[in-house]
């Protein structure tokens, strides 16, 4: 049997191949682009996934940390301990810094956490080397993404820390690495200035500033009970903000992400839309250059169908080896980009889906050309 | 019971536009070729040849008459089939001016494509195709692409895949236009033996009257009207 799309694809293969590797781009940029949004996901998740608790306690009114800036006594931890719905409780801080190094300044978030406390944002699972962080000042713990080494001294504020760990893929949703400090380091970062602005603030009046001040208590609750109604009777008897861990990773998708994945979601509707207008183009300019076959193959009596399906074969095969080329590509781009981008086999798979359907769309115009093609062109030279 | 009759078209008339804009172009034409005969049909530019031509390719729909091809009637006052390419695909063969091979296809391809169309087992059409391309002379270049055969081979090609289907009619569209005077005296030779050792009526159009000798009967439009010189 004569398989007219491959014969015709044969002919040209060179030509044909080029133009797929060219849509393939185009595609391997939409799968970039569904993987900087699988990312941002995943680095927004990876300090819930760590930290593995069940409530976050926030300032009143507030989203949390993620969102905006939340402010609560440190001491509320204890007030947790007290109820008996509460397994453990942790104070915890965030803070985005600026790391020098060199010439550069690194972008940083700072998480602070009691290195006694029951509960720790740092995954065992993600120490590439050394240890977590065991005397209460100046050790740092560091992402393997700030190319610190270990024994590295870094200058934050008015003090000095010494690289006692560096972690792997442990990132903020914004993509920025995670260091680690002691919770009294991170407090005196965040909440204690430089002497002379202690001087400064004195003589305008401002004194006793509260240091023991954190962004966020987390806390795990016993599995007897449930987690929602611990939520609301804290909320309601601590007079703060509480979620839960659910709560909270909708929080990084719906406040911190959303806008970010409606821009990356845009344009990948575009690139696709783009995608498929190519294609269609191209099919379309293909079919134009066998006009002449088609009308005689008309004339002599083929069938429209033939003729149809190897058009639309053609848009198809196009389609998926330009999907080929898109996830090759993709694969061999994606580690040099800044954010991290997770390509996933079910965007691909997604993407295949689209790309089918786009084909089939794109072959159309083309198909219509067949359909109308007048047989008679084919006589008289 | 099959007759001698290839074709036969009885008070055809074809006429295009309405009002200001209409033109007849065949008025009244009657006419029977038979299996066996190589027609010539001559009139000067734009008379009707390639309009009658299609119509006898049921390609294009008279106005008004009757047709039969072979035995079957295939037009009376309206295309009596919806089905008019397949009976273009089962019962005629057509020459074009140049080769018009499908370039991407090989050879047998080219041959092949349109009994594979009508269901004909692919082992029987390669069968077939190869003896077409033996009683050519071409027989080794089966496996070439038409881009890398002379014009006269492909012209020869070309007439083995309007007889690849076995035809009871050929349309020719001037099949020597593009060859020099040797080579069409020799295609044209070739149409006359295909004709009487096929059993197949072919309708030749050409404006070279060299080629007119070689021809049975010459079909002439004149003033609208078919009329047959000799």
């Amino acid at each position: 049997m004569i398989h007219l799309a491959k014969e015709d694809i044969r002919h040209t293969l060179g030509k044909f191949i080029v133009t797929a590797m060219g849509v393939g781009m185009l595609l391997g940029i939409v799968l970039i682009m569904m993987g900087v949004y699988r990312g941002m996901i995943a680095d927004a998740e990876v300090l819930l996934e760590d930290l593995d608790v069940d409530l976050w306690i926030v300032q009143e009114n507030t989203l949390g940390p993620f969102a905006e800036a939340s402010r609560i006594h440190e001491d509320l931890q204890y007030t947790l301990k007290g109820y008996d719905a509460i397994q453990k409780s942790e104070a915890i801080t965030f803070q985005s810094i600026q790391i020098p190094k060199g010439k550069e300044q690194i972008s940083a978030l700072a998480i602070g956490y009691d290195i006694y406390g029951e509960i720790s944002p740092i995954n065992p699972k993600r120490l590439l080397a050394g240890r977590v962080i065991k005397s209460e000042h100046y050790e740092i713990v560091v992402s393997d993404k700030t190319l610190f080494k270990l024994g590295d001294k870094i200058k934050l504020g008015r003090n000095f820390y010494k690289v006692v760990g560096i972690t792997h893929g442990s990132v903020s949703s914004g993509g920025d690495p995670l260091v680690y400090l002691s919770l009294k380091d991170a407090q005196e970062l965040q909440f204690t200035y430089t002497n002379k602005r202690v001087q400064t603030d004195r003589a305008r009046g401002i004194v006793n500033r509260d240091a023991h001040l954190v962004n966020a208590i987390v806390a795990t609750v016993k599995p007897i009970y449930s987690l929602e109604n611990v939520s609301k009777e804290l909320k309601k008897w601590l007079h703060k903000s509480v979620y839960t861990r659910e709560q909270q990773k909708a929080v990084l998708t719906k406040y911190v992400i959303e806008k970010a994945s409606k821009q990356i979601g845009l344009f990948t509707v575009i690139l696709v839309s783009v995608s498929t207008i190519i294609i269609a183009l191209i099919i379309y300019t293909m079919t134009l250059e066998k006009m002449k076959e088609i009308s005689i193959m008309k004339l002599i009596g083929l069938p429209n169908a033939t003729i149809v399906k190897m058009i639309v074969e053609e848009t198809l095969l196009l389609g998926v080896l330009a999907f080929i080329f898109g996830n090759i590509f993709s694969h061999l781009i994606y580690d040099k980009f800044p954010k991290h981008v997770l390509l996933e086999s079910s965007d691909a798979l997604s993407l295949f889906v689209v790309v089918v359907i786009a084909s089939i769309f794109a072959s159309f115009i083309g198909v219509k050309k067949v359909i109308n093609a007048d047989p008679t062109a084919a006589i008289g030279g | 019971m099959s007759t001698k009759q290839a074709i036969k078209v009885e008070n055809v008339n074809k006429s295009f536009g309405k009002g200001d804009a209409f033109v007849d172009v065949i008025k009244d034409a009657s006419f029977t070729i038979n299996k066996g005969e190589l027609v010539a049909l001559i009139a000067p530019s734009g008379a009707g040849k390639t309009t009658l031509l299609m119509m006898l390719g049921c390609v294009n729909e008279p106005n008004s008459g009757s047709m039969w091809l072979g035995d079957e009637q295939v037009y009376e006052n309206k295309w009596l089939t919806k089905e008019t390419r397949k009976i273009r695909r089962q019962k005629i063969g057509f020459i074009f001016q140049a080769h018009y091979l499908i370039p991407f296809l090989n050879i047998i391809d080219n041959l092949t494509l349109l009994p594979q169309a009508n269901e004909v087992k692919d082992k029987d059409s390669k069968a077939k195709a190869r003896e077409l391309l033996k009683y050519f002379g071409i027989a080794e270049k089966e496996e070439a692409m038409p881009s890398q055969l002379s014009g006269g081979q492909n012209q020869r090609v070309a007439i083995a895949r309007a007889l690849m289907n076995d035809p009871e009619i050929i349309l020719a569209d001037e099949p020597t236009a593009a060859l020099d005077m040797n080579r069409s005296i020799d295609v044209v030779k070739m149409l006359k033996k295909i004709a009487l050792e096929q059993d197949v009526a072919i309708v030749m159009v050409t404006h070279d009257d060299r080629m007119l000798e070689y021809c049975d009967r010459i079909m002439k439009i004149e003033n609208k009207k078919v009329v047959f010189e000799k």
